[in-house]
């Protein structure tokens, strides 16, 4: 055999492909991978010691800031956290009107994080701005509902901040039409690829028991094969009151995880024509009226609550000593517990297909640093 | 064009000159600027294929952008790096673009050549070969691991698909009896203008062929593998800034217009098509030129098309696509295109063949009848070596996913 010397890769922090100030540091023997050393903390802003000193609303924008596609997640999980702390009854039109947040901005974050993998993978941008496309869509919904497209900052303890009007309700109705074309047109641009499956499938292989023992979630986990969707195992605020499947991968691979996150979307768009349908008036209030926002105080005592974001499970954990901010305060972020099986799953394949199994974790910064 | 300049009165040696000269000033000033409007086209194109509108505020739709980014890269820092190999690195851009331009010396312009070189086609892919060592000078040069990293791939794709890439135009050399482009071009224009070599099932596959492997050699998706902007940056080009990365993308886009031409030239019948010979004349040569163009860039669509759809190949496979998959079809090709010739040209082409070994058995046949039994045979071998092949290449494609909806166990067991 030929005398090879190893090589040691700097992929980021300022890569293309590295989804923000990701760094890996990676050895190479030619192309194929030996090692892989993730590096991050290059956009740590301190957010859990501000989640302390912050009174309870105040913190509820910097929520915004953890994963940045979908603030709206956030703001409902760290809601439901405080809303279990202090006992706080949530009237059902705010619950549906979260459930309806929900719900788009997973459609968003799998139609971005699906053409950024598309786009890793060297398909110039055709995906991306197709999802793209879409995503300004749902975005302009949010800004009419919540005043800012990205920072959200919507949910409230006992609600949301604002109602929704019937313009809303005929506009969704309106951008829900084209949803189903932009589903089929993304999978017709690329889904039976010879290319794409070259390059996908039986890439980044993800056993099942490895993902359970990282206690990898959300899209990543149900790609390897285990039925775990926190809407189904626990289901909160209005779940379980809709009729919708969880999609399973069979492999574990990249492709499988491409799939699963195209057929999440469709799952997603039947739980938005069921809470339409099903939403009550505006009778019951849209927010609990009773709770005190700015001077809200938690009896002494500790809550963990969780919701399926678009990339797992989302937790917030909140310890109270009876005063106006948290004791202690910390999030179960999934972009960074899923980052985290990244090594094990690029081992022995090359640099072409590290920033492609990267791509389909599917991470934001903003939730891995904090 | 030094004939007429004699007859104008000038001496024959300045004649010559002058006329080179002017050949000279309308290659660079021809691909430089057909390049730029190259760039503007494809991002239009582009765009259009993604629901946006692409550069459209300079100029008339946008038409001078290419003039205000031309502007922008010269007057951008020249940045070397420290440590690089100062001349290596200098030297790169201009080995790049150099080779590009020569190769722009024999390519006819519609039935007009500048160049009519008696080895034309050996000379234009040799030109394309010289670009693997720019890349190596770039990758090398530089002193970074991302660009060391590009130009290994880039050697190392170039060298593999130049093999079929060659032995793709040889039914080509083959059913010509020559390996001038003008030759070339002028045995396609039979059928008033239509006898393109793509129409015979010898061409398609071939025309096929080379067009793929020539994306290879152009580092077109879905193999731009050597400067794959997610993985190793900008590959050979990540240390340069400025006018020299101005020279390489100029070197790239006109190393893909030149393939371009070069492919329509050599499978679609070049500047032949209805009605030029008719015409005759300078019209007849400017039609010619229309029709040229037009086939040139139409074939760079599908290059567009190709880029804005699928995702880049690794580099493994990009090695096994080109050693398993398209030279053994280069090889069935010239088999059959030997039949096509044996059958159709034996006594033409080479007279002493039929010497050595008589008149072939369909001598007697009309041409008709000949050019049917061509026709057939190559299709069956063609034919059946593309189905062989794919069948052989084949995947088992089994269902990936399943959705269930019954109340989930945590699936912890």
């Amino acid at each position: 055999m030929l005398k090879t010397e190893e090589l040691q890769i700097n992929i980021g922090p300022q890569h293309p492909s590295t989804h923000g100030v990701f760094r890996m540091l990676v050895t190479v023997d030619g192309e194929t991978l030996v090692d892989l050393k993730p590096v991050f903390g290059y956009l740590h802003r301190n957010h859990e010691q501000l989640g302390e000193v912050n009174t309870y609303l105040q913190n509820m924008p910097f929520t915004d800031r953890l994963d940045y596609f979908n603030s709206m997640v956030n703001n409902h999980a760290y809601a439901r956290t405080i809303e279990t702390l202090a006992g706080v009854e949530v009237p059902e039109r705010a619950q549906y009107i979260r459930v309806i947040m929900d719900e788009l901005s997973r459609i968003l974050n799998h139609a971005t994080a699906m053409g950024f993998m598309l786009g890793d993978m060297g398909a110039w941008q055709t995906a991306l701005l197709w999802g793209m496309r879409e995503r300004e869509k749902i975005l302009d919904m949010f800004e009419y509902v919540s005043g800012a497209r990205m920072m959200c900052n919507y949910c409230r303890f006992g609600g949301v901040v604002r109602d929704i009007d019937d313009w809303f309700i005929t506009e969704l109705k309106k951008l829900m039409q084209g949803l189903p074309h932009y589903f089929d047109d993304f999978e017709g641009l690329l889904l039976n690829s010879e290319i794409l499956l070259a390059r996908a499938r039986n890439i980044g292989v993800l056993p099942k028991d490895l993902a359970l023992a990282y206690s990898v979630t959300g899209p990543v986990l149900r790609g390897s094969g285990v039925a775990y969707d926190i809407r189904k195992a626990e289901p909160y605020a209005v779940y379980d009151r809709f009729k919708f499947k969880v999609p399973v991968g069979t492999v574990g691979d990249v492709y499988d995880r491409f799939l699963v996150r195209i057929a999440e979307m469709r799952e997603s768009y039947k739980i938005l024509e069921q809470a339409l349908e099903q939403l009550p008036d505006a009778t019951g209030g849209f927010i609990n009226p009773k709770v005190k926002q700015q001077s809200l105080k938690a009896p002494a005592g500790e809550a963990y609550a969780r919701v399926e974001s678009p990339k797992g499970e989302l937790g917030f954990y909140v310890v109270s000593d009876g005063t106006g901010s948290a004791y202690r305060y910390k999030v179960r972020a999934p972009s960074f517990i899923n980052l985290s099986a990244l090594a094990d799953m690029c081992k022995g394949y090359t640099i072409a297909d590290v920033v492609v199994i990267l791509g389909s974790i599917d991470i934001v910064m903003g939730e891995v640093d904090r | 064009m030094a004939d007429a300049l004699t007859q104008l009165g000038f001496a024959s040696w300045l004649s010559v000159l002058i006329a080179s000269i002017i050949k000279v000033t309308l290659i660079l000033v021809g691909g430089s600027v057909g390049m730029m409007f190259l760039t503007w086209y494809e991002r239009r194109s582009i765009s259009y294929m993604q629901d946006r509108r692409g550069p459209n505020r300079v100029g008339p739709q946008g038409l001078l952008q290419p003039i205000s980014e031309a502007i922008k890269t010269m007057t951008k820092e020249d940045a070397t790096p420290r440590d690089a190999d100062k001349i290596v690195h200098f030297l790169a851009p201009v080995v790049m673009l150099g080779a590009t331009v020569l190769s722009f010396a024999v390519i006819p312009w519609g039935r007009m050549f500048p160049v009519d070189l008696n080895a034309a086609v050996l000379f234009v892919i040799a030109t394309g070969g010289l670009h693997s060592i720019g890349m190596m000078m770039a990758g090398w040069g530089s002193n970074n691991k991302f660009a060391l990293l590009g130009g290994m791939r880039g050697v190392a794709q170039l060298i593999s698909y130049e093999i079929p890439q060659v032995m793709a135009i040889i039914p080509v050399v083959l059913m010509t009896g020559s390996m001038s482009l003008q030759k070339i071009v002028e045995a396609q224009n039979d059928f008033a203008g239509l006898g393109w070599y793509v129409f015979s099932p010898v061409g398609l596959l071939g025309f096929a062929l080379f067009f793929t492997a020539s994306l290879a050699e152009g580092e077109r998706t879905p193999f731009d593998i050597p400067e794959a902007d997610s993985e190793i940056i900008a590959g050979y080009m990540t240390e340069y800034s400025g006018m020299k990365f101005a020279v390489f993308y100029l070197s790239n886009y006109m190393s893909n217009l030149a393939v371009c031409f070069v492919t329509a030239t050599l499978y679609l019948g070049g500047g032949n098509g209805p009605g030029v010979d008719a015409l005759g004349g300078i019209a007849g040569g400017l039609l010619s030129l229309v029709y040229f163009l037009l086939k040139s860039f139409a074939l760079f669509f599908v290059m567009v098309l190709i880029r804005a759809t699928v995702p880049r190949l690794r580099v493994d496979q990009l090695m096994s696509f080109a050693w398993k998959f398209l030279l053994p079809l280069v090889l069935v090709n010239i088999l059959s295109a030997s039949f096509w010739v044996a059958l159709l040209r034996w006594d033409q082409q080479w007279p002493q063949l039929t010497e050595w070994f008589g008149a072939p058995s369909t001598a007697d046949a009309t041409n008709w009848g000949r050019l049917a039994i061509a026709i057939v045979l190559t299709l069956l071998i063609n034919a059946g070596a593309v189905a062989l092949i794919m069948r052989l290449t084949n995947r088992n494609v089994q269902k990936h996913l399943y959705t269930t909806d019954e109340e989930l166990a945590l699936g912890l067991s």
